[in-house]
């Protein structure tokens, strides 16, 4: 495994990861020095732009956000189908430029008729490509095509506002990966971020681990909010003192400053993925974690960046004869030996890493018998899953394909215990969304914190909610034009067929570009985050 | 019929893609392409299952919208076939059905991505009609060292491993075209062959320059650049079939003339399916400033005002 030269970090002397050293492999790409993009944070010459900087903007989005009413409840028993859902707040992923222009203009009002609407500020690059809350729901990561990583602080309650808690704000930004270039391969290497996991918080700091394609890294965010004065050979602008003009010493105390919020790369895994990372998953000991990518998933320490153990290898000898590949990897939630990973064929298979150390071969296998009523020319690509998730509770697993969510029993292999259709009527368009690549879209699902709800996204920023208990279900949408601050989410209806009543829309009008991919629950209340292309929805639960 | 017209547009679209992924960002994706030659190996068993074998659809360019496929049309096939998922097995027993080396004589074989060798085109052309769908899967299915082993007798190429025999075979054969399609089809997430992989491209190359496809000698640079692996190291020398997917493009490039120009932007057309109207909704819709109780759906409660 080749470590490679910390170029991101600029604190070598400090830095974690510049004291695990380099060993030079034949096979490792040149690190092409990467340019500052156009939106890297704080443009220092001296730093680098993986690290980024920024000060605790307080993006306020005015009187839009402001709550009112009796604030909701903060228990997550109520389910989904005794409250209602309203809109808290709408977060752009900012570019630099954003973030400037907010700092000057306060009014809402004017940056959401300016550039907030207008799409020529949408780049590609600021589409978000995934959402994931923290353990403790504090604090909200994502990650968009541009490799950058934006987090949200949840506001905190305060005597004053009371009603203001629940909204996020603007916590840390920073450049995460890089565009890179395999030269031994003539390939690109994608900067988006795949994926984005927290680390349970062991002290005042933060960590996560992000990935793109090929690159896994894990990042520190920590606040300075003390800095140190009274140095000798400095001055207070930093200019070296001529050692002839001192006459007296002092100590240097510390003094506080405005908040600052820093993230810095501690560990850069890299170099061991052939194929494309599509998942990473925490263990739960806290010190490992794994990586999948199409054909294999790695077993990392965090301490140990050159070595990774390959536990799954599904990659045969001859790739002439590959029928599935690796789409989704995650351990159990508090089973540290046990994981699953579900493949492009419909199946989830378990794994337990003390049976052997090649867990090639399954312990579980989950598989439902296809219904050869339904079958054409993309039963195989429908029944890929694209996600799986293990509940809270490590019973059960969710698992997402084309037009349907699963829920299955670790304990009953042969069938899933709960199937719901989330866009079933899209099973006659499947040639028209096979050419315009929408039946590649991966879809992610999440679980509530008390795994009695369920969530995903669709089509035309729709996404659905399904109660497990009341077998009750929703589709809201994440638009907006029909959020108003605090307005509560109208209950959305995509008619099939025949006549179409007043308030559903038709499956032929749904705008397929406007997909939800990505969403997130926070872990222990009824707040939710879903991505719509560029724009960031956080919802609440109210109940009356 | 209309199954074929379909198969057919649907094995274009997927050859569109396979074309375009190599231009894509981030490089070729294995899932992606995967999944596109399933679509591909599908569509064509529909279509060389078609009783009505002589309908040759070439020189159409712009496909006739087929009707919108229903999802129990392609049920009405054999449906024997669809239950086999592509195994490795009969593969293996493709050399023993395996009639004749490739002569690429039919004109009549399907246009639709023939992966076998020219020899399975001949053979298949007529033999697959009768034969069960075990086989035609089989056909279809990536046939590596077993058509390596037909193809050598034909050609002078010598027996280098999977890959290597079937493309240079059809580059010196002028009639090769429609045949040459062949076997690349399902191969787009191949990455290295276990046989050298070096000369393959290479070999390639040459033969393209000869054979007057005049996409492939500029698309085959990129597989040149493929390292020499060494047999049997195994580390860190993979591939993403960057290669391979290389020449299969170059393959259908000059080949389906018809349906796909050379230049990159004929795979782009055939693929392009925007969303007819994808409307937002409409404004009538939109209705949260009002406290309203619409129905008994628990979401809709009373709103708060602000």
């Amino acid at each position: 495994m080749h470590q490679p030269p910390p170029a991101s970090c600029s604190r070598s002397s400090r830095c974690e990861c510049a004291r695990v050293g380099v060993r030079v492999s034949a096979l490792a790409p040149s690190q092409r020095p990467a340019p500052l993009p156009a939106g890297s944070p704080a443009p220092l010459p001296p730093e680098p732009a993986s690290r980024g900087t920024s000060a605790l903007l307080p993006v306020r989005l005015g009187p839009w956000c402001s709550p009112t009413g009796s604030p909701a409840p903060l228990s997550c028993e109520t389910g989904c189908g005794e409250g209602s859902w309203i809109l808290v707040c709408r977060l752009l992923v900012p570019t630099q430029v954003n973030l400037l222009s907010m700092e000057e203009d306060i009014d809402t009002r004017k940056i959401n008729n300016s550039f907030l609407r207008d799409h020529s500020y949408a780049t590609e690059a600021d589409i978000i490509s995934t959402v994931e809350f923290n353990h403790t729901g504090e604090l909200l990561a994502t990650g968009d095509k541009g490799g950058r990583v934006v987090i949200f602080q949840r506001e905190q309650e305060s005597k004053n506002q009371v009603h203001r808690r629940g909204e996020y704000n603007v916590y840390s930004t920073f450049q995460s990966h890089e565009p890179e270039f395999d030269y031994l391969k003539s390939l690109e290497i994608e900067e988006k971020i795949n994926k984005i996991r927290w680390l349970p918080q062991q002290n005042a700091a933060y960590f996560l681990l992000s990935t793109n394609d090929k690159t896994v890294k894990l990042w520190k965010v920590s606040e300075r909010d003390k800095r140190p004065e009274g140095y000798n050979l400095k001055d207070e602008e930093g200019r070296l003192r001529d050692p002839a003009t001192i006459t007296t010493l002092r100590v240097p105390v510390l003094r506080p400053m405005d908040l600052m919020v820093e993230a810095t790369p501690r560990r850069v895994f890299a170099n061991a993925h052939t194929y494309h990372i599509n998942s990473i998953s925490v263990n739960s000991d806290y010190e490992t974690y794994m990586s999948a990518d199409d054909l294999r998933i790695n077993l990392w320490n965090f301490e140990i960046t050159n070595q990774s153990f390959n536990i799954v290898d599904i990659k045969p000898a001859n790739m002439e004869e590959l029928t599935e590949v690796i789409t989704a990897a995650e351990f159990h939630p508090h089973h540290c030996n046990t994981f699953v990973y579900s493949s492009s064929k419909g199946t989830i298979r378990l794994c337990d890493m003390r049976a052997s150390a090649l867990c090639d071969r399954h312990t579980k296998f989950f598989e439902e018998p296809e219904d050869p009523s339904n079958r054409s020319f993309f039963s195989e690509i429908i029944s890929s899953i694209s996600d799986v998730k293990f509940s809270h509770s490590g019973r059960y697993i969710m698992t997402r394909d084309y037009l349907t969510v699963k829920v299955w029993d670790l304990n009953m292999e042969n069938r899933p215990i709960e199937t719901y259709q989330v866009h079933d009527y899209l099973r006659s368009k499947l040639c028209s969304l096979y050419e315009n690549d929408c039946i590649f879209d991966k879809f992610e699902c999440v679980w509530n914190g008390s795994d009695s709800v369920i969530m995903t996204g669709s089509y035309n920023n729709f996404f659905r909610m399904f109660d497990r208990n009341t077998k009750r279900d929703v589709t809201l949408e994440a638009s907006r034009e029909n959020s108003k601050p605090r307005a509560i989410l109208k209950p959305r209806k995509v008619c099939v067929g025949g006549k179409r009543r007043k308030d559903e829309i038709s499956v032929d009008s749904l705008d397929f570009s406007k997909k939800i991919l990505h969403t997130a629950w926070h872990p222990s209340e009824n707040i939710i985050a879903v991505a719509a292309t560029n724009n960031l929805y956080i919802f609440q639960d109210k109940v009356n | 019929m209309e199954f074929k017209l379909e198969a057919h547009r649907i094995v274009s679209i997927s050859l569109g893609k396979i074309y375009n992924s190599r231009v894509q960002r981030g490089g070729i994706k294995l899932h992606k392409n995967l999944l596109v030659s399933l679509v591909l190996r599908s569509a064509r068993q529909v279509y060389l299952s078609d009783p009505c074998p002589g309908l040759y659809l070439a020189g159409s360019a712009g496909t006739p919208a087929p009707p919108t496929p229903q999802p129990g049309e392609p049920t009405a096939q054999p449906p024997a076939g669809w239950g086999e998922p592509p195994p490795p097995a009969p593969r293996a027993a493709w050399p023993d059905t395996e009639p004749q080396p490739e002569r690429p004589a039919v004109p009549d074989a399907p246009r639709a991505v023939d992966p076998e060798p020219a020899a399975a085109v001949t053979g298949a052309g007529d033999a697959f009609r009768g034969r069960e769908e075990d086989t035609a899967e089989a056909a279809w299915g990536r046939v590596d060292r077993p058509r390596v082993a037909a193809a050598v007798a034909v050609s002078d190429v010598s027996p280098e491993g999977a890959s290597v025999g079937c493309p240079p075979t059809r580059e010196e054969q002028p009639g090769a075209s429609p045949a040459a399609d062949c076997r690349c089809a399902p191969r787009p997430a191949e990455a290295e062959p276990s046989a050298p992989p070096a000369l393959y491209p290479r070999k390639r190359g040459a033969a393209g320059a000869g054979g007057g496809h005049a996409g492939c000698p500029a698309l085959c640079s990129t597989p040149l650049k493929k390292p020499r692996r060494d047999g049997g190291e195994e580390d860190g020398e993979e591939e993403m079939e960057t290669g391979n997917v290389a020449n299969l493009i170059s393959i259908f490039g000059s080949s389906f003339s018809g349906l796909l120009r050379k230049s990159p932007g004929g795979g782009r057309e055939e693929e392009e399916g925007e969303e007819s109207g994808p409307e937002d909704a409409e404004p009538g819709q939109i209705c949260c400033d009002k406290p309203v109780l619409r129905d008994i759906n628990p979401w809709s409660t009373a709103i708060v005002a602000f």
